[in-house]
C-alpha cells in the first residue's frame, strides 16, 4: 500500500486545508463581519446534514444496507437536544411559567417525571447517544439476527421512522406533539439568539464532522472496514468465510446512528426548531438523495451531496417554491438512472470518455469501470 | 487409513417444495482422506455441500464433525470456525476488494468485530499470503480488483482463500471449471499435496481430472439425492448402474 | 276530568274521531283552543289534536307553552286573534305577526302586514293542566311522527324519562306500530318505565323483558333499579336487574366483538385493495415502487374529476392556468352512477401513467431493486407535486352517493354501507386478479416471466412487453383503490403517503411473490389492527403497535407468512 501514500498525503492536506477554512478562515470572517450571521448558520445547517448523509452512506454506500430510518436517529438525538434547551428556557416562556409552554397549554403545572434530569447538560448528552444507540441495537439486533437484508430493511427502517413519528404527533408524549420544540434561549449559559453562540455551534460541528470523517476514513483501512465492503459485494461469501455478517452489521448500524444523533442534536440549536416532521420517512429518504448524487460508497461524496443539494434548496425555495420537489425528485430520478457514481464519479467518467478515443473498446470498458461505483443491489456472488 | 472419522453424514433427507433433493443420504469423511463426489446434475451434490455448510438445515439426519460436533444445530460462520472450508462452484470472491485483501479477509485468525477493529497484518501473516500468492499464481496481481480476474484466476483465487483459511475439511465444488488442461492438472496436484494434513471433498464432473485425484482412494457417486455406489474410480466407471445414469446418458466428459 | 280525557283519548280511536268529527284543520282547532273560555273545552280541543299529522301542531303548542302565542285585539269590539310573533325585532321591538288560524301574516286593514310588540299584548294563558295535555299531545305526535327514526328517537326519550302514566300511551302506539325497530324500541321504553312501578311483579317482568331485549340504553337505568332494590330488600328484584345487566354485557361484548370484526374485515379490505396492486409490482416483478401510493392518488384524483363532471363542474389551478372543466349537470340517478363509471376510468389512468413510468424509467431498473426504490421516490415526489400543481394542494372532497352512504345494523350491530361495499369489492378484485393471472394468456405469460425472465424470452415471449402490461396491472389496481379511498376520506396530493408503509408492510407480511399471501396478511393486519384499537382506545398506539408485532412477527418469519421457496437460496 505505500503507492498510495502519494495519494494519502494529497488527501491528508486537501482536508487539512478545508477544515482549516471551515473551521478557523470561515468563523473569523463571520466575526469581522465578512460572512453574514445568516450565512454561517445556515452552513452549520449543512453541516449538520453532511453528518446525517455520512451516517446514511456508512450504512449504503459502504455496508450496502439501505436505511430509511436514519432521520429517526438524527430526530432523537435532535429532541434529546431540544428537551435540554426547552429547559433552559426557564421561565421566560410565553406563560412565564418554569415549564416548558406546550406543557402549559396542555394543563401541566408541574414538570413530568421524565423531563426532570434534562435540567442536566451531561445528562441531556448521554441520551444523544444512548437513546438513539440503545433503539438501533435492538431494531439491529432483530432485523440482523432475522437476517433481513436488501429492500425488506428498507422497508422496515421505514415503518420504523413512520411508526416514531406517529408517536410524536401525539400530544400525550408529552414531547411537544406536532409543533415539536422551538424559541429556544440558551445552550450551556451562553444566549443561542447571540451570533457568536451560533459561531461557537457551527466551530463545533466542524470539528464533529472532521473527526467523523478522519475516524471512518481510518475505519475503512482496517480489517473491519474490509469485512464491512465484502458484506455489501457478497454477504454470503462473507459468511461462509466465517464472519458473523449480523454482528458487523449490527456495529455499524449503532456508529451510524450515533452519528446521526450527534448531527441532529447540533442542529437543533442553530435551527431552533424540532418537530416530528423531521423523522419522516421522506426525510430519511432526501439524505439518502444527498448521498446518491454526491457519490456513495465514498467519503466526500455523501458531504457534497448534502451540502450541495441543500444550497440547490435553499436557493429553489426562495426562486421557485413550488417546483423544489420537481427539481428534487427529478435529480434523483437522473441520478439513479444516469450517475450511479453520483458527483465523485464525474471525473473518472469524464477520464474514461477521454480514453475511449485513444484506446482500444475492450480496454476502455475496463477502465470505465470506476473505482467507487459499487453496485449495492444484486451484486451478490451466485454462491 | 486412520480410522478417525472427520465428517459424519447419516440418514439426512432434504427436500424443497416436495423436489427430494437429498434422501437418506450416509456419508463418512477420514481423517487425511481425499473423497471425490461424481453425480449427473441435480444429484444433490451442492445441496450435499449446503447442508454440511449450513446454509441449508437437513429435515432430518444427523451431521456432525469429528465424533461430537453437531453440525445442524450450527450457523454458517460457526461452522467454518470450526474449520470446514468451501469453495463454491461458481468462483465466488469479493469482486471490489484486492487479490490481497481477499486473502487478508480469508487468512486464519480472529473473526470478531472489535478484533477486526483492531488487527494488524503481522509479519508473519504477509508471508503467509505472498507464500500463497505465489503457490496460486497472482503475485503479480495481488494489487487487482479480484472482480477484473479471468474466470480461471478467480478460482485459483478462492482456492487460495480457502487455503488461507488452513481448514481441517476442505470442501471443493467443482475447482477444475473454467481452467485450461494445464491449470487443471495443477489443481489436482495441488489437492493431491493437501490430502493427508485436510480431509478433503472433491465434486467433480471432469473425468480426468478425478481420475488424476481419486487415485485409489474412494469415488462416491451421487444419484437423485442418494449415494448410488462407492468405490476405487476404476470399480465405480467399471459399475453398470453409474454408467446407466451418468455416463449412459451419452454425455461425454473428458 | 283530565284522567277521563286521556283515557278516551287512548283506548277509543272511535270516540277520538267524535270528538274532533268537525274534521277541521288543525290551526283551527288551536285557535278555538285559544279562545275557549272553559278550562275542560281547552283540553278537550288540544286533546283532539293527538294523531293529526300536521307540522304545525308542534310548533304551536311549543309557542303556546313557551308564551309564543299572543292575543291581537285592536280595539275592545273586536274579537281578539291569536297570533305568533317571528322572526328579528326591529328598532321599535316589533316583530312580524302570524296568525294562528292561518299561518298567515297578520293584516290590517290597509292589507298590509302588521308588525307588533310582545310587551303591548297579552299572552295567551296556560296552566299546568293545560300544559300537561299539550305534552301529551305532543308526546305521541312524536310517537307517530312519519319518519322512523324520529319516532324511535321519541320513544327512547319518553322510556328515558320513566314516567309511567306515559305507559298507556306506549302501549298503544305499540299496538299500532309496524316497523319492527320502533316496536323494539317501545317495547324497551314500556319495560323500562314500568321499572319504576311500584308494584314488585311488574318490575321483574319488566326487568326480564329488558334482559330479553338486551336494551343497551336502559343499562344505567337497571342498575340505578337495582341498587334501589339493594337499598329496599327486595332480593328478588335485585337478582333479576343483576342478571338483566349480566345479559346486556355479554350483548355488549358481542356486538364489541362483531363491530370489531367487522372493521377489521373492512380496514384489511381497503389494505387488501391498496396493496394487491403493489403484491403484483413488488411481488411477482421485483419493482420497489415507492409512487404506489401516488398510484393512488392518481385514481382517487380521477374519480373526484368524473364526480365534478357528473355535476357542476369544476376549474382547477392547471400548472398556473385556471382550466375550467364543465359538467353535465346530471342529477338523480345518474348522477349516482358516476361512481361507476370512474372505477374503469381511475383503473385505466394509474394505469397508463403507471406504463409511462414503466418504459421511462424502471425497465432500466429491473434487478436492481434498491435503485428502483430510489428512483420511483423520485418519481413520487414529481407525481405528488404534479398533482399539487393540477389540482391544489388543499384536500377536495367528494360526495359519495347514496348508496354508500348510510348504515345497516343488526342487533346493534352497525355495518355502514361504504365498509360493505369495500369488502364486497375487495373479494371481487382478488377473484379479478386471480383469474387474470391464472386464466388468462397474459396471466400464463406474466408467470412465465415472472420465473425466469431469460428462459421466457429464449422461448419467444416478448418480456418488454409482459412487464409493461404487468406493471400497468398493478398500477391500475392502485388507481381502483384511489377511487375507493376517495370515498371514506379526503383526498390530497399526499394522499398515497399515508397508504405506502402500510402497503409494503401488508405484501412483506404476507409474503413477497405470493398474492395468496397478501390476501392474508392484509385481514391479518387490519383484523389486528382494529382489535388493538378495541382494546386500547387509541388508534395510534394500535397502529405503532401493530408496526412492532411485524416486526417481531418477521423475526419469526423472516419471508412472511407463504414463503415462495426455490432450490435457488440466494435471496
Amino acid at each position: 500500500m505505500s503507492s498510495l501514500s502519494t495519494r494519502h498525503k494529497a488527501e491528508l492536506i486537501a482536508v487539512g486545508l478545508i477544515a482549516l477554512f471551515f473551521i478557523v478562515i470561515f468563523p473569523l470572517l463571520n466575526a469581522h463581519g465578512l460572512v453574514s450571521d445568516f450565512t454561517i448558520n445556515l452552513w452549520g445547517k449543512y453541516l449538520c446534514y453532511a453528518l446525517l448523509a455520512i451516517s446514511v452512506d456508512l450504512l449504503w454506500g459502504y455496508t450496502g444496507l439501505l436505511s430509511l430510518g436514519q432521520a429517526l436517529f438524527f430526530s432523537l438525538g435532535g429532541y434529546m437536544m431540544g428537551m435540554y434547551l426547552m429547559r433552559m428556557i426557564g421561565d421566560l416562556g410565553q406563560y412565564h411559567k418554569p415549564i416548558p409552554d406546550f406543557l402549559v397549554f396542555l394543563g401541566w403545572t408541574e414538570l413530568p417525571k421524565f423531563w426532570k434530569p434534562f435540567d442536566s447538560f451531561p445528562f441531556a448528552f448521554s441520551l444523544i447517544l444512548l437513546l438513539p444507540g440503545l433503539l438501533a441495537l435492538v431494531f439491529g439486533f432483530l432485523a440482523f439476527r432475522s437476517r433481513i437484508k436488501g429492500v425488506y430493511f428498507s422497508i422496515l427502517t421505514q415503518a420504523l421512522t413512520y411508526g416514531a413519528s406517529l408517536m410524536f404527533f401525539r400530544n400525550d408524549m408529552l414531547m411537544g406533539g406536532n409543533n415539536g420544540f422551538t424559541d429556544f434561549k440558551f445552550i450551556l449559559g451562553h444566549d443561542l439568539r447571540q451570533p457568536a453562540t451560533q459561531r461557537g455551534l457551527f466551530i463545533v460541528t466542524a470539528v464533529v464532522l472532521l473527526l467523523v470523517y478522519a475516524s471512518l476514513r481510518l475505519l475503512s483501512h482496517t480489517k473491519f472496514g474490509l469485512v464491512q465492503r465484502a458484506i455489501r459485494d457478497g454477504e454470503n461469501r462473507v459468511l461462509f468465510s466465517g464472519y458473523a455478517t449480523a454482528h458487523f452489521k449490527l456495529f455499524i448500524f449503532v456508529v451510524a446512528a450515533l452519528i446521526a444523533s450527534i448531527g441532529g442534536a447540533l442542529y437543533v440549536p442553530q435551527v431552533g426548531i424540532i418537530n416530528p416532521s423531521e423523522m419522516t420517512p421522506d426525510k430519511s429518504l432526501e439524505a439518502v438523495v444527498w448521498c446518491a448524487v454526491g457519490g456513495r460508497g465514498t467519503l466526500v461524496g455523501p458531504i457534497l451531496g448534502a451540502i450541495g443539494v441543500n444550497s440547490l434548496k435553499s436557493w429553489a425555495s426562495r426562486a421557485a417554491p413550488d417546483y423544489w420537489l420537481v427539481i428534487l425528485g427529478g435529480l434523483f430520478v437522473v441520478v439513479v438512472l444516469l450517475l450511479p457514481g453520483g458527483i465523485v464519479s464525474i471525473p473518472a467518467r469524464l477520464k474514461a470518455f477521454a480514453q475511449r478515443f485513444r484506446r482500444p473498446p475492450e480496454v476502455a470498458a475496463v477502465a470505465a469501470a470506476p473505482a467507487p461505483t459499487p453496485v449495492v443491489s444484486e451484486s451478490k456472488p451466485s454462491v | 487409513m486412520s480410522a478417525k472419522y472427520m465428517l459424519t453424514v447419516e440418514d439426512v433427507s432434504k427436500t424443497y417444495d416436495g423436489f427430494k433433493a437429498i434422501t437418506d443420504l450416509t456419508f463418512y469423511l477420514f481423517e487425511g482422506e481425499l473423497r471425490t463426489v461424481i453425480g449427473p446434475n441435480g444429484a444433490g451434490k451442492s445441496t450435499f455441500f449446503d447442508l454440511i455448510t449450513g446454509r441449508a438445515k437437513p429435515d432430518k439426519g444427523k451431521i456432525e464433525f469429528g465424533f461430537d460436533t453437531d453440525l445442524t444445530e450450527l450457523n454458517e460462520y460457526e461452522i467454518n470456525r470450526l474449520g470446514i472450508g468451501r469453495k463454491f462452484q461458481t468462483p465466488s470472491v469479493f469482486t471490489e476488494h484486492t487479490v490481497f485483501n481477499n486473502l487478508v479477509l480469508s487468512l486464519k485468525g480472529s473473526r470478531g468485530v472489535f478484533a477486526s477493529l483492531f488487527n494488524r497484518l503481522s509479519s508473519t501473516d504477509r508471508d503467509r499470503i505472498d507464500e500463497l500468492l505465489k503457490l496460486i499464481r497472482l503475485d503479480g496481481k495481488r494489487g487487482w480488483k479480484a472482480g477484473q480476474l479471468a474466470h480461471g484466476e478467480k478460482q485459483w483465487l478462492e482456492i487460495g482463500m480457502l487455503l488461507a483459511q488452513d481448514p481441517k475439511i476442505l470442501l471443493v465444488d467443482e475447482p477444475a471449471a473454467g481452467m485450461t488442461d494445464e491449470e487443471t492438472h495443477r489443481t489436482g496436484e495441488l489437492l493431491i499435496s493437501l490430502a493427508g494434513k485436510h480431509s478433503i471433498v472433491v465434486i467433480e464432473h471432469d473425468m480426468t481430472f478425478v481420475k488424476q485425484i481419486a487415485r485409489d482412494g474412494q469415488v462416491t457417486v451421487l444419484h437423485q439425492g442418494r449415494v448410488l455406489c462407492e468405490g476405487k474410480f476404476d470399480a465405480v466407471q467399471a459399475n453398470p448402474k453409474v454408467r446407466e445414469v451418468y455416463l449412459g446418458r451419452g454425455k461425454t466428459h473428458k | 276530568m283530565r284522567f277521563l280525557i286521556r283515557l278516551l283519548l287512548l283506548f277509543s280511536p272511535g270516540l277520538m274521531a267524535s270528538v274532533c268529527s268537525a274534521a277541521e284543520a288543525p290551526r283551527a282547532v288551536l285557535t278555538a283552543a285559544i279562545l275557549a273560555k272553559d278550562e275542560a273545552r281547552k283540553i278537550e280541543l288540544i286533546t283532539s289534536l293527538a294523531g293529526e299529522a300536521d307540522d304545525a301542531i308542534k310548533p304551536l303548542l311549543t309557542a303556546w307553552k313557551e308564551d309564543g302565542l299572543f292575543l291581537y285585539q285592536p280595539s275592545a269590539d273586536v274579537a281578539p286573534v291569536p297570533v305568533q310573533l317571528t322572526g328579528e325585532k326591529d328598532a321599535n321591538d316589533t316583530q312580524a305577526a302570524l296568525r294562528v288560524d292561518s299561518g298567515r301574516p297578520l293584516l290590517d286593514a290597509a292589507g298590509k302586514p302588521v308588525r307588533l310588540a310582545a310587551g303591548d299584548l297579552t299572552a295567551v294563558e296556560h296552566d299546568a293542566d293545560l300544559r300537561h295535555a299539550m305534552k301529551d299531545v305532543l308526546d305521541l305526535l312524536d310517537l307517530s311522527t312519519p319518519d322512523v327514526a324520529k319516532r324511535i328517537q321519541a320513544i327512547q326519550a319518553i322510556g328515558f324519562a320513566q314516567d309511567v302514566g306515559k305507559i298507556p300511551a306506549l302501549e298503544k302506539r305499540l299496538g299500532l306500530e309496524a316497523n319492527a325497530d320502533a316496536r323494539r324500541s317501545l317495547r324497551e321504553a314500556v319495560a323500562v318505565t314500568r321499572l319504576k312501578d311500584s308494584s314488585e311483579t311488574a318490575k321483574l317482568a319488566a326487568l326480564k323483558e329488558l334482559r330479553e331485549l338486551h336494551s343497551l340504553s336502559s343499562y344505567d337505568l337497571i342498575r340505578t333499579a337495582m341498587r334501589d332494590a339493594e337499598a329496599a330488600r327486595q332480593t328478588e328484584i335485585a337478582v333479576a336487574a343483576r342478571s338483566a345487566l349480566k345479559a346486556i354485557d355479554a350483548h355488549k361484548s358481542k356486538i364489541n366483538f362483531y363491530g370489531t370484526l367487522f372493521r377489521g374485515l373492512s380496514l384489511g379490505s381497503i389494505l387488501l385493495i391498496v396493496a394487491i396492486g403493489l403484491a403484483i409490482t413488488f411481488g411477482l416483478m421485483g419493482v420497489i415502487n415507492m409512487a404506489h401510493g401516488e398510484m393512488i392518488a392518481i385514481g382517487a384524483y380521477t374519480t373526484y374529476l368524473v364526480e365534478n363532471i357528473f355535476g357542476e363542474g369544476l376549474v382547477i389551478p392547471c400548472f398556473g392556468f385556471s382550466l375550467s372543466i364543465p359538467g353535465i349537470h346530471a342529477t338523480g340517478w345518474f348522477y349516482q352512477s358516476y361512481f361507476f363509471v370512474a372505477l374503469p376510468l381511475s383503473f385505466l389512468t394509474a394505469a397508463l401513467v403507471g406504463i409511462g413510468l414503466e418504459r421511462s424509467i424502471i425497465r432500466f431498473l429491473y434487478r436492481r431493486p434498491l435503485e428502483s426504490l430510489l428512483a420511483t421516490w423520485g418519481v413520487s415526489l414529481l407525481l405528488q407535486q404534479g398533482l399539487k400543481l393540477m389540482f391544489g394542494s388543499n384536500n377536495v372532497q367528494v360526495n359519495s352517493p347514496v348508496y354508500l352512504s348510510g348504515n345497516w345494523t343488526v342487533d346493534d350491530i352497525t355495518f355502514g354501507w361504504n365498509r360493505i361495499f369495500v369488502i364486497g369489492f375487495a373479494a371481487l378484485i382478488v377473484f379479478g386478479v386471480w383469474l387474470i393471472l391464472t386464466k388468462t394468456p397474459l396471466g400464463l405469460l406474466i408467470r412465465a416471466v415472472m420465473q425466469n425472465r431469460n428462459m421466457a424470452s429464449c422461448m419467444g415471449v416478448r418480456t418488454e412487453r409482459v412487464n409493461m402490461l404487468t406493471f400497468g396491472l398493478g398500477s391500475g389496481l392502485a388507481g381502483l383503490a384511489g377511487a375507493f379511498i376517495s370515498q371514506i376520506g379526503n383526498v390530497g396530493p399526499s394522499l398515497g403517503q399515508n397508504y405506502i408503509v402500510d402497503c409494503f408492510m401488508t405484501v412483506v407480511v404476507g409474503g413477497v411473490g405470493n398474492l395468496a399471501g397478501t390476501l392474508y396478511s392484509a385481514l391479518g393486519i387490519g383484523l389486528v389492527d382494529q382489535s388493538l384499537q378495541q382494546i386500547l382506545l387509541n388508534p395510534v398506539l394500535g397502529k405503532i403497535l401493530v408496526l412492532v408485532a411485524i416486526i417481531l412477527f418477521l423475526q419469526w418469519r423472516p419471508s412472511g407468512l407463504f414463503v415462495t421457496r426455490s432450490r435457488n437460496l440466494d435471496d
